[in-house]
């Protein structure tokens, strides 16, 4: 794809010493080129690339303009070729991530902010922002008419349930009997090795008999991959990879306590204690710190953590059952699961996933 | 004419305008219009958008206008050709 503006020229950037040029020019502006890029784009003066940004799924990402070329319109240029470039692809809606700083320049070109997170331990800090419908507005909308005239304040539970165990049912029961109401947000990123239909359809049947207690799909504003590319603000030297898995779970909590807990009318969250994945634990911790802080901007959000369930002097878990589906030893779970998640276990329809769970090794 | 599908015409480059059609459900046309000059002009942009969008029958549709202190013969430009490509098939 080809435009001119005047005497620059927006181009797609493919071969490798163009692309080297760009990943120069994101290092002069303190950022590494992001993975997994659809379309890379440049603006070019001549021959000189004065300004980068590509597109990956309907993110904008590695955005960058020479320094000398800031405040000349090149941002607005090659983001106006990325939004084409999305519309194209039929993609009504864009988000970027960038840091809090270049915020407002974004929302100067048109996209509503959704959630800013700095944390100052490490000195990163990230904003995300989006552009286009539907967006999140839409989707609070339809959210609000679902729960319409549910009792208030509520408890919020967020869930993935790869698959839904007995440590989940008894954390939903303990929170449906501290709230009046409870709704259920089941993580709908389908990255997990049981999909998300699957997901749904066992914490809906697992938890059909808690009276007070609703499920719904998280939808794109909880924990999902969608709001959480690998694009980040330069880390200070000596900062891991710990401090950046820690901003995406500040955005994300961010999101839930400015847009997602107000829908909801939820004045508590409840979580269950996390023994073995770090990146859950360090969710967990900024989930204390982040939801109950009094600010002028938002209601807080009162955090409950329920000790894991242990079963045999092990917490049951999800990675447990996927573990011992994994190694053959299916029966094994038949303790750790509900009857409902037991009865489609032995299903047909769960043959072609426990085939996949056995045949691959991801974490998920 | 019905909107087939999501169409953008012009830039966020200042002096232009962005206009973005995308497909709704029904027959309603819904508009978005902002702009950097939104007091003085805001009226004006408001009515010349829908006065073409009208021209053409558009339903169906959602019509973004972002401008960036664009003349009124550029908004005009830009709003025809996003209805063009709104209408255009894939």
């Amino acid at each position: 794809m080809s435009s001119a503006y005047g005497d620059r020229d927006v181009r797609e950037i493919r071969d490798a010493p163009d692309l080297a040029e760009r990943e120069a020019l994101l290092a002069s502006r303190g950022l590494s080129a992001p993975g997994g890029e659809g379309l890379v784009l440049g603006l070019y003066e001549g021959d000189a690339l004065r300004a980068t940004g590509s597109l990956v799924g309907d993110v904008i990402q590695g955005l960058a303009t020479a320094r000398e070329d800031e405040g000349g319109g090149s941002a607005a240029v090659l983001v106006t070729a990325l939004l084409k470039a999305a519309a194209a692809r039929g993609l009504g809606r864009v988000a970027v991530f960038t840091k809090p700083r270049e915020a407002p320049v974004f929302e100067d070109l048109g996209f509503r902010r959704l959630a800013i997170a700095e944390r100052p331990a490490s000195g990163l800090g990230a904003a995300l922002l989006e552009w286009g419908s539907p967006g999140i507005g839409d989707w609070k909308t339809d959210l609000a008419r679902r729960v319409e005239g549910r009792p208030r304040p509520s408890g919020v539970v967020v869930v993935n349930c790869n698959p839904f165990t007995r440590g989940h049912l008894a954390l939903l029961e303990w929170a449906a009997k501290l709230s009046a109401w409870i709704h259920v947000l089941v993580v709908e990123e389908d990255r997990s090795l049981f999909p998300f239909p699957v997901r749904l359809d066992l914490v809906r049947k697992g938890t059909a008999h808690i009276r007070n207690l609703e499920v719904h799909p998280g939808g794109p504003y909880v924990i999902s991959s969608a709001t959480f590319p690998t694009y980040f603000t330069r880390p200070r030297p000596g900062s891991s990879d710990d401090s950046v898995s820690e901003l995406h779970a500040a955005l994300d909590l961010e999101i839930f306590r400015t847009h997602v807990a107000p829908v909801l009318g939820a004045a508590e969250r409840f979580v269950g204690t996390e023994p073995y994945c770090p990146t859950t634990s360090t969710y967990n911790r900024l989930m204390k710190e982040i939801l109950p802080a009094p600010r002028a901007d938002s209601a807080p959000v009162a955090v409950r953590e329920m000790p894991r369930v242990e079963q045999g002097g092990e917490a049951v878990s999800a990675s447990r059952v996927r573990d011992l589906i994994r190694s053959g030893r299916l029966e094994e779970a038949r303790p750790l699961v509900p009857d409902t998640t037991w009865e489609w276990l032995r299903s047909p329809g769960a043959e072609p996933v426990l085939e996949r769970i056995r045949t691959r090794d991801t974490r998920h | 004419m019905k909107a087939m599908k999501e169409a953008m015409a012009g830039s966020l480059e200042s002096s232009d305008v962005l206009v973005t059609i995308s497909p709704r459900e029904g027959a309603g046309v819904e508009y978005t219009i902002e702009s950097i000059v939104i007091k003085q002009y805001g009226r004006r942009i408001r009515s010349v958008t829908e006065e073409v969008a009208a021209a053409a029958g558009l339903s169906g549709a959602a019509v973004r206008v972002q401008d960036r202190g664009a003349l009124e013969c550029t908004l005009r430009a830009r709003l025809e050709t996003a209805l063009e490509r709104a209408a255009a098939g894939p």
